[in-house]
C-alpha cells in the first residue's frame, strides 16, 4: 500500500516527523534551539538544518537567530500552520491504521 | 515508511519530548518525600513535649534550613536541566510564578515577626502560622501555576496541600508539624503514583 501519496510527504519522512512532533510536544508558545532538537533528534547539524530549511519553506516552522558570534543562538518553533498540518497527518494516519 | 512505523515514531517522539521537558520528574519527588518526612519529622520531634510551648529549636531549625537548602539546589538544576535550550511562554510563566513564590513566602515571614510583636502567642506565631500560612501559599500559587499549565494531576497536588495545610491547623500548635507531615508525604507520594501511572498509560496518537 502506497501511503506516501496521501500523507503529507513534507512530514512523512522519519527526520521531520520526528522534529515536527518534537516541537509539537513543546507547551504552546515555546521554542526549542538547534543544539537541544539536535541532541534530541540525533541528526548530524548539517542533515537537521537541511530538514529544517524544507519546514521552513513550507512555513510548517519559524526560526529565529539571536545575539552574535559565539554566543548566537537559533531556536526554532512550529507555525499556526505547521501545527495544523501534523494535526491533519494524524488524522489521516489513524484512518489509515483503522483501515488496516 | 510503513504507517504503523509512523504512528509509533510519532507516539515515541511525542512522549519522550514531553519527558525530557517535563521538571516535576518522578526522581525529584522520590528526594522530596523523604525531605518532607526529615523536615516535619525534626520539627515536629523538636516541640512535642514542650510545655508551654515555645517553638522548634534551634537545631531543628537548623536541620530543617539545611535540609531544604540542599532540595531546593537538586530541584534548581533538574529544572535547569529540564529547560535547557527552551525559550517563550512556559519559561516566562515559570520566572514569574517564581518571584511570586519568593515574594509570598517573605511576606509569610515578615507578618509571623509582626505577630508575635503584636503579642500573639508562641503557639500561633511559632507553631501553627508558620507551616499552615506557607503551605496554602505554596498550594495555592502551585495550582494556579498547574491550572496555566493544564497540569491537572499537579492541580490535585496542590489543591490538596491547602486542604491537609487548613486541616492541620485544627491539630494544635504541636500536632500541626506532625500532621503537615504526614499529609504532605501521602499527597505527594500519590501524585508520583498518579503521575508514573498516567506517564506509562498507553496514549491514542495514530
Amino acid at each position: 500500500m502506497s501511503t506516501d501519496a496521501t500523507l503529507d510527504p513534507l512530514i512523512h519522512v522519519p527526520a521531520r516527523l520526528q522534529i515536527v512532533a518534537t516541537l509539537a510536544a513543546l507547551p504552546s508558545g515555546d521554542a526549542l534551539s538547534f543544539t537541544r532538537l539536535q541532541e534530541m533528534i540525533g541528526l548530524t547539524p548539517g542533515n537537521l538544518i537541511t530538514h529544517l530549511r524544507k519546514l521552513e519553506d513550507a512555513d510548517y516552522l519559524m526560526s529565529e537567530k539571536t545575539g552574535n558570534g559565539p554566543t548566537s543562538r537559533t531556536s526554532v518553533a512550529l507555525t499556526n500552520r505547521g501545527r495544523a498540518a501534523l494535526d491533519e497527518y494524524t488524522e489521516t494516519l489513524r484512518g489509515m491504521l483503522n483501515g488496516l | 515508511m510503513d504507517p504503523r512505523e509512523a504512528a509509533r515514531l510519532l507516539e515515541q517522539t511525542t512522549r519522550a519530548t514531553k519527558r525530557e521537558f517535563d521538571y516535576r520528574s518522578l526522581r525529584l519527588t522520590l528526594v522530596a518525600a523523604p525531605v518532607i518526612v526529615i523536615v516535619f519529622g525534626v520539627l515536629w520531634y523538636s516541640v512535642r513535649d514542650q510545655h508551654p510551648y515555645k517553638g522548634p529549636t534551634p537545631a531543628a531549625l537548623g536541620v530543617m534550613y539545611t535540609v531544604l537548602a540542599l532540595w531546593i539546589a537538586f530541584a534548581a538544576s533538574t529544572a535547569k536541566r529540564a529547560n535547557e535550550g527552551l525559550s517563550g511562554r512556559s519559561i516566562r510563566q515559570q520566572r514569574a510564578f517564581s518571584a511570586i513564590l519568593v515574594a509570598a513566602l517573605v511576606g509569610v515571614s515578615v507578618f509571623e515577626g509582626l505577630l508575635k510583636a503584636d503579642g500573639a502567642s508562641n503557639g500561633i506565631a511559632y507553631g501553627i502560622y508558620p507551616p499552615t500560612a506557607q503551605l496554602i501559599v505554596l498550594g495555592t500559587i502551585g495550582a494556579a501555576m498547574m491550572v496555566a499549565r493544564e497540569d491537572w494531576p499537579g492541580f490535585g497536588v496542590s489543591f490538596s496541600l491547602i486542604l491537609v495545610a487548613t486541616g492541620s491547623a485544627f491539630a494544635g500548635p504541636r500536632g500541626v508539624w506532625l500532621s503537615d507531615g504526614i499529609g504532605c508525604f501521602v499527597i505527594v507520594v500519590a501524585g508520583a503514583i498518579a503521575k508514573a501511572w498516567m506517564d506509562r498509560a498507553p496514549q491514542q496518537t495514530a
